[in-house]
C-alpha cells in the first residue's frame, strides 16, 4: 500500500482532512489506506467560543494541540502519504476549513470515518457539473488499485431516464479515459424523491463514497449537509468534491 | 496628566524595534501569523465589527440617556449628543491607526503600555476592566427599567421599582450564559442589530416628519438651551459619553477582523457617526414630543413614552422590545469586553497569570469572566445609574486620551515594528485634539464621579506598584 507500482494516471489528488483538535483527536482506522494516493492537507482546527479570544485559546492549547496534530500526521507519513499540517485556532471551523480548500486548492474534503477495507468507491453524481473534478479524484485516488467503482445516479421523476442514463454513461467513459479499468465500472440509475437517503441506502454495500459539495440554503441549514448527512448515516468515510474557487 | 513626560529618558525604544525588556512568548509577536502553535482565524468582516460597535453603544444613548439628558440641557441634549460624536471621532481615527499596528485583545491597554509604559498601562488596564464593570452595571439598570416596562404594560403592578432587582438577574444570567455558552451568537447578534437600527431608522423617521409638521401635528415649543446655558450643554455631553463607549470594543477584536486596514477605520468611524446621527435625531424627536421636565420624570425609559405619544401602543410596544433587545446586546458585550481585558492585563502580568485560564471543558475563560461579571451584579445592586454611567465615561475618557498620547509618541519614535496598514489623516493633530477634547470632558463631570474614577485609577496604579513594578512593557513589540 505504501509503494505505488506506476504513478497514477492523474497527479495526486490534494484532500483535506479536517480533524478537530480538542480533547483526544485520533485519525479513524483505514485513513491513511484511503488516501494512500493522496496529497493530503492535514487541518487541525480548534473551535473555541466567542467569549475567548483566538489568541488566548492558542497560548493555552497551542502546544498540545500541535502535539496532536504532528502525532496523526505521522500515522499518515508512515503509511507514505504526503502531509502538509495547518493549526488554526477559530470562533468558525466552516470559514477555516473554507479558507485552507481554497488556500491549498483542494480537489475534496474527507469526512472521515473508519474503513476496514477500500475496495469498492460508491460515486453518486447529479449531472456532468462536476464530471471533471469527480473523475479526477476517483481515478487519482483508486485506478492503480483495482478498486470497484459504482458510478450512481438517483434522478427525480422529473428527469428523462435517456438522460440520467447518459450522465452515467458519459462519467463511466471519463473514468475509463482517466486509466479507471472498465471491468471495475458499474453503473446505477435509480428514481428517487430523497437523494440523500437514496445515496446512503446506496453506501451500505461500498466502504467509500464520493460526492459533490451542495451550496448552502434554507434546506441545508435545517437539516445540514447532505454530504454530512450521508456520513451520520453511511458511517463510512465521505469524500466531498469541492467546485473550483474562483481565482482572484 | 501626560505620563510620557516622565518617560525613562535612556528611550526604550531602539531602532530595530527589538524588544528590550521581557522576552515575550513568541505567540505574541504577530498575531495571525503562524507561529509553529497554530494560526489564528479572522472570522469578523466588516458588517459584524459594525455590529459590535453600534450594539454596544446604541443600548445607552437612545434607550437610557435621552430622558435623562433632555432633563439637564432641555433640547440642547441634541448638542450634547454631537460632541460627544466629535470626541469619539477624533479618538476613533488614532485608535484605528493603533489597533492595526497591534491587532491584539486589550485594545488601548496594549497601546498605552507600549508606549507610554507599565505604569500607565496598568492604570489604563485595570481601569478599563473597572471602566468596562460600571459600563455593563450601567446597561444592566437599563436593560431592568425595560424588563419593569414590559411588567408595566402587561398590567402588572409591583410595589418596589423592579429596575434594579431585574438588572441583577440579567447580569447573573448573562455571566452565568457567557461561561457555559458554547454557541457561537455572532450571527444573532449582528441580526439584533439589524432589526435594532432598522426600527430606529422607521420610528425616528416618522418622529422626524411629524416633529416638523408635516403630518400636521402641534409640537411642544420650547426654548433650545437650557437655563445652564453652554455649560449645562457640555456637562451634559460628558453625562452621556458612556453612549459612545462602543467604538473602542471593536479594536478590541482585531485580531479576529478580516482586512483589519479597511475593515476597522470603517468600522470604527461608521459605527460612531450611525449611533450620534440616531441619538441626535432621537433628542429631537423626543424633545418635540414632551417638554424636557416630563421626559425627565419618564427616566430611563423616556423613548417608550415618545413612541407612545407618536405611534400609540404598537410604537411603545416596538421600543419596548428594541429597548430590551438594545441593552442586553450592550450589557453583554461590556461582559465579554471585560474579560478581554483581564486576559490582556494578565498575559503581560500584570495581575496572576490564572485569570487568563481557559475552562478546559467549555472553553470559555472562566476566571476572566467571573472577575468580570462579579463586580457587575454588585454594581448593578447600587442602582445608581448616573453615577454608573459618568464613572465608566471618566475611567474611557482617560484611557481615549492616554491612547492619543500614545500615537503621538509612536509617530514621534517610530519603533521598527510599528507598521499600521491603516494611517490616520493629519494624525498628530487628531490625535492632539483628541486628547484634549478626552481629558477636558472628564473636567465636565460630577465631583463624585471624578472622585471614584481617580480612587480607581490610583488603586490602579498601587497594584502595579506592589505586584507589578518589575514589568517593563514600554517599547515593547506588541
Amino acid at each position: 500500500m505504501t509503494e505505488t507500482p506506476e504513478p497514477p494516471a492523474d497527479p495526486e489528488p490534494t484532500i483535506l482532512v479536517p480533524i478537530d483538535v480538542h480533547g483526544e483527536a485520533v485519525l479513524p482506522s483505514g485513513t491513511a489506506a484511503l488516501l494512500a494516493n493522496a496529497r493530503v492537507v492535514l487541518l487541525g482546527y480548534h473551535e473555541i467560543p466567542e467569549q475567548t479570544a483566538t489568541e488566548q485559546a492558542r497560548e493555552q492549547l497551542g502546544e498540545p494541540a500541535m502535539a496532536t496534530l504532528e502525532r496523526l500526521g505521522e500515522t499518515l507519513t508512515d503509511a507514505g502519504v504526503t502531509v502538509e499540517t495547518r493549526l488554526v485556532f477559530t470562533h468558525e471551523a466552516t470559514t477555516t476549513i473554507d479558507r485552507i480548500i481554497y488556500e491549498h486548492d483542494c480537489l475534496a474534503v474527507l469526512l472521515a470515518n473508519a474503513v476496514p477495507h477500500v475496495e469498492n468507491v460508491l460515486l453518486a453524481v447529479r449531472g456532468l457539473v462536476g464530471l471533471d473534478r469527480n473523475t479526477a479524484l476517483v481515478a487519482g485516488l483508486f485506478a492503480d488499485r483495482g478498486t470497484d467503482v459504482t458510478v450512481y445516479h438517483g434522478r427525480d421523476a422529473d428527469e428523462p431516464v435517456a438522460e440520467a442514463r447518459g450522465v452515467v454513461t458519459e462519467t463511466e467513459r471519463a473514468l475509463v479515459d482517466r486509466g479507471v479499468e472498465p471491468d471495475a465500472i458499474e453503473t446505477v440509475v435509480e428514481e428517487t424523491d430523497e437523494p440523500v437517503a437514496a445515496i446512503a441506502q446506496q453506501a451500505a454495500d461500498h466502504d467509500v463514497v464520493v460526492m459533490g459539495e451542495t451550496n448552502p440554503s434554507v434546506t441545508t441549514v435545517v437539516f445540514g449537509m447532505p454530504a454530512d448527512r450521508v456520513a451520520e448515516e453511511f458511517q463510512g468515510p465521505v469524500l466531498v468534491v469541492q467546485r473550483p474557487r474562483p481565482e482572484t | 496628566m501626560d505620563p510620557s513626560e516622565s518617560s525613562d529618558p535612556t528611550r526604550p525604544f531602539d531602532a530595530t524595534g527589538v524588544p528590550t525588556g521581557v522576552d515575550l512568548p513568541a505567540a505574541e509577536t504577530a498575531v495571525d501569523a503562524d507561529t509553529g502553535e497554530g494560526e489564528l482565524e479572522r472570522t469578523i468582516g466588516l458588517v459584524g465589527a459594525l455590529a459590535i460597535g453600534v450594539g454596544t453603544m446604541v443600548g445607552a444613548g437612545i434607550f437610557v440617556f435621552p430622558g435623562l439628558a433632555a432633563a439637564r440641557a432641555g433640547p440642547a441634549a441634541s448638542l450634547s449628543f454631537a460632541i460627544g460624536a466629535g470626541v469619539a471621532l477624533l479618538v476613533a481615527l488614532p485608535t484605528a491607526e493603533l489597533a492595526t499596528a497591534m491587532p491584539q485583545s486589550g485594545g488601548g491597554y496594549v497601546y498605552v503600555s507600549r508606549a507610554l509604559g507599565t505604569g500607565a498601562g496598568a492604570v489604563v488596564g485595570l481601569g478599563l476592566w473597572l471602566g468596562l464593570v460600571f459600563a455593563s452595571a450601567f446597561y444592566l439598570v437599563g436593560l431592568g427599567s425595560y424588563a419593569g416596562q414590559v411588567l408595566v404594560e402587561l398590567g402588572v403592578s409591583l410595589s418596589v421599582q423592579p429596575a434594579v432587582p431585574l438588572g441583577v438577574a440579567f447580569g447573573v444570567v448573562l455571566t452565568a450564559l457567557s461561561l457555559f455558552g458554547t454557541e457561537n451568537t455572532a450571527t444573532v447578534q449582528n441580526a439584533i442589530v439589524v432589526l435594532l437600527v432598522g426600527i430606529l431608522t422607521l420610528f425616528l423617521t416618522y418622529g422626524s416628519l411629524d416633529a416638523l409638521g408635516v403630518f400636521g401635528t402641534e409640537t411642544t415649543p420650547e426654548r433650545f438651551f437650557p437655563p445652564g446655558g453652554t455649560l449645562a450643554v457640555v456637562q451634559t455631553a460628558a453625562f452621556v459619553f458612556t453612549s459612545y463607549l462602543g467604538f473602542a470594543q471593536i479594536a478590541t477584536v482585531a485580531g479576529d477582523v478580516e482586512s483589519p486596514g479597511r475593515t476597522l477605520p470603517l468600522a470604527m468611524v461608521g459605527s460612531v457617526v450611525t449611533v450620534g446621527g440616531l441619538y441626535v435625531v432621537a433628542i429631537f424627536v423626543a424633545t418635540s414630543a414632551f417638554g424636557s421636565a416630563r421626559l425627565g420624570a419618564f427616566g430611563e425609559t423616556a423613548m417608550v413614552e415618545v413612541a407612545r405619544a407618536f405611534i400609540g401602543l404598537p410604537g411603545a410596544i416596538a421600543i419596548v422590545v428594541a429597548g430590551l433587545l438594545a441593552t442586553l446586546s450592550s450589557a453583554n458585550a461590556s461582559i465579554l469586553s471585560g474579560s478581554r481585558m483581564v486576559y490582556a492585563v494578565s498575559r503581560d502580568g500584570l495581575i496572576p497569570e490564572t485569570a487568563s485560564r481557559i475552562n478546559v471543558r467549555y472553553g470559555t475563560p472562566h476566571v476572566a469572566l467571573g472577575l468580570a461579571g462579579v463586580p457587575i451584579v454588585a454594581l448593578t445592586a447600587t442602582g445608581r445609574v448616573g453615577l454608573l454611567a459618568e464613572v465608566a465615561s471618566v475611567l474611557h475618557l482617560v484611557m481615549y486620551g492616554l491612547t492619543c498620547v500614545a500615537l503621538i509618541r509612536f509617530r514621534r519614535e517610530r519603533p521598527g515594528w510599528y507598521d499600521p496598514s491603516f494611517r490616520c489623516p493629519a494624525g498628530t493633530a487628531v490625535a492632539g485634539g483628541g486628547a484634549l477634547a478626552s481629558f477636558g470632558l472628564v473636567g465636565f463631570m460630577q465631583p463624585a464621579s471624578i472622585a471614584v474614577g481617580t480612587a480607581v485609577m490610583i488603586a490602579a496604579y498601587g497594584w502595579y506598584r506592589a505586584y507589578a513594578s518589575d514589568v517593563d512593557l514600554e517599547g515593547e513589540r506588541a
